[in-house]
């Protein structure tokens, strides 16, 4: 006698995403989503969940009074105690354009990165309190 | 069983059981009375291998190939074959097919389908031509009368509305035809998803929501159809740009899949912040004439045949599609297509 086992059954992604942006918030939402894409690799619409929060956070970044206009501006935290912040490359790269005068449309345009992934970035060094976007 | 086969002998139908090869074992009255002798030649030949392609007959026998039915042209008419059974006797595995002519049915379908395309194309010229008038009027540099601004934004968003209807119902009688070709063509994919934002940007600035792009340059080449891979991917960002509120954000991104250093596919994903689709609809999103519960913020209904006709496209490239969604914080649409190298 042999039994097949039963694969198991597919989460309800969409109810867990909406319940956990409800009760956790974006950045923890869009941490365990990574998790959950190590864990079911070949579920494509995991993929969507992931641009669902990340596209929330950048409108979230967009929604400021200033919008594209705002000027990003590194936080005295960052600036007297840098070594605490863990910046990747990307992110390293982006610190680096941010001067007090470029506002986001322009960093937009001198990132190397795409726009929406330039914006993501300054999303989480915001954060991150490595930068401010003053209103 | 002696019932059984007087009765198949019997039926109107024409019926035969053949090998792999193309030999009959078997064929009822009705198949000798249709085809005479003439099927033997026929038969063989439908098992014939030619110039690297295999013949219809062979995609019977395949184990696990879902190859139940087949339209085949014999002696110049058109017949539907269906696949009644598979079995195998002595070791030799053998299929029982049924054959019934639906040429008269194919003719009349290709006689809609051309009508369809000619209804199609005599419509969209004179609309066309409205489309740039109204975007002439519009740019132009005078001094319009806020109201008067107001309608004919109204007429311009109503004529693109109109044409989107017009080649979603063209793209979809060519799939019911049969004359959904996909060409075979290197595409740039970060050029498609290029055009396709640019050619969208307008709209979005009009109705104030950001449209972003999310994907570097170097997305690697596949092959396939520019045209039709751009316009699903219009397709899937105006339907995003319908449902997204002012302040919203639209984003179309790219990424890609590796097996080693090799690029093993691409997967494209249009993400709104909408109104998101309820849960038991997002399973049969992508069937036709389907359409989201959930009421477009701008334009009226459409065909319901703009996320069909994408799946077809997205499927023709041999790739698959996949849809998230969460009520009241937005959608994506997923397109996974495989890196095919130019042979």
């Amino acid at each position: 006698m042999s039994a097949n086992p039963i694969p198991n059954p597919k989460p309800d992604w969409s109810r867990l995403v909406g319940d956990s942006l409800k009760h956790h918030g974006v950045w923890h939402t869009y941490a365990k989503l990574l998790e959950a894409r190590r864990a079911y690799p070949g579920d494509l619409s995991l993929r969507g969940y992931v641009e669902i929060v990340r596209n929330t956070i950048v409108r979230d970044f967009l929604a400021h009074p200033k919008g594209m206009q705002a000027v990003p501006k590194l936080s005295a935290e960052f600036m007297s105690n840098f070594d605490r912040f863990n910046l990747n490359a990307q992110e390293g790269y982006l610190v680096s354009l941010i001067d007090g005068r470029l506002d986001v449309s322009k960093l937009i345009l001198l990132s190397p990165f795409d726009p929406f992934n330039t914006v993501f970035i300054l999303a989480k060094l915001q954060v991150e309190r490595a930068i401010t976007v003053p209103q | 069983m002696t019932t059984s086969r007087s009765l198949v002998d019997n039926l109107p139908q024409p019926i035969a059981v053949v090998t792999e090869s193309g030999g009959v074992d078997y064929k009822n009255g009705a198949f000798d009375e249709t085809f005479g002798t003439d099927a033997i030649q026929w038969l063989k030949e439908a098992a014939r291998a030619v110039a690297g392609e295999r013949g219809w007959l062979h995609g019977f026998f395949v184990e696990g190939d879902d190859l139940q039915t087949i339209d085949v042209e014999i002696e110049g008419r058109v017949y539907r074959v269906d696949r009644i059974l598979r079995v195998t006797e002595d070791d030799v595995p053998k299929v029982a097919l049924s054959f019934e002519d639906v040429t008269r049915e194919r003719e009349a379908e290709q006689a809609k389908s051309d009508f369809t395309a000619q209804i199609v194309h005599d419509l969209r010229g004179p609309l066309s031509g409205i489309q740039g008038t109204l975007e002439f009027i519009l740019s132009a540099d005078t001094k319009l009368d806020t109201m008067y601004a107001d309608l004919l934004q109204e007429a311009q968003r109503e004529s693109e509305r109109m044409m989107n209807l017009i080649n979603e119902i063209l793209d979809f009688s060519k799939i019911k035809s049969g004359n959904f070709i996909v060409e075979q063509e290197p595409v740039r994919v970060a050029g498609v998803l290029k055009r396709a934002v640019r050619s969208l940007q307008q709209v979005a600035a009009r109705d104030e929501v950001f449209l972003i792009s999310a994907h570097g340059r170097d997305v690697p080449q596949i092959i396939g159809s520019v045209e039709k891979l751009t316009q699903a991917v219009i397709n899937l960002i105006s339907n995003s740009l319908k449902f997204t509120p002012q302040k919203g954000l639209v984003s179309v991104g790219a990424q890609i899949e590796r097996k080693g250093d090799a690029p093993e596919a691409i997967v494209i994903t249009v993400t709104d912040s909408g109104m998101g689709i309820k849960a038991d609809e997002l399973q049969s999103i992508f069937e036709k004439y389907k359409q989201s519960g959930t009421k477009s913020l701008r334009g009226g209904a459409g065909t319901g045949l703009g996320l069909y006709i994408v799946k077809q496209v997205v499927e023709a490239h041999g790739g698959e599609v996949s849809v998230a969604s969460v009520e009241g914080v937005g959608t994506s649409m997923v397109l996974r297509l495989p890196v095919r190298r130019a042979a």
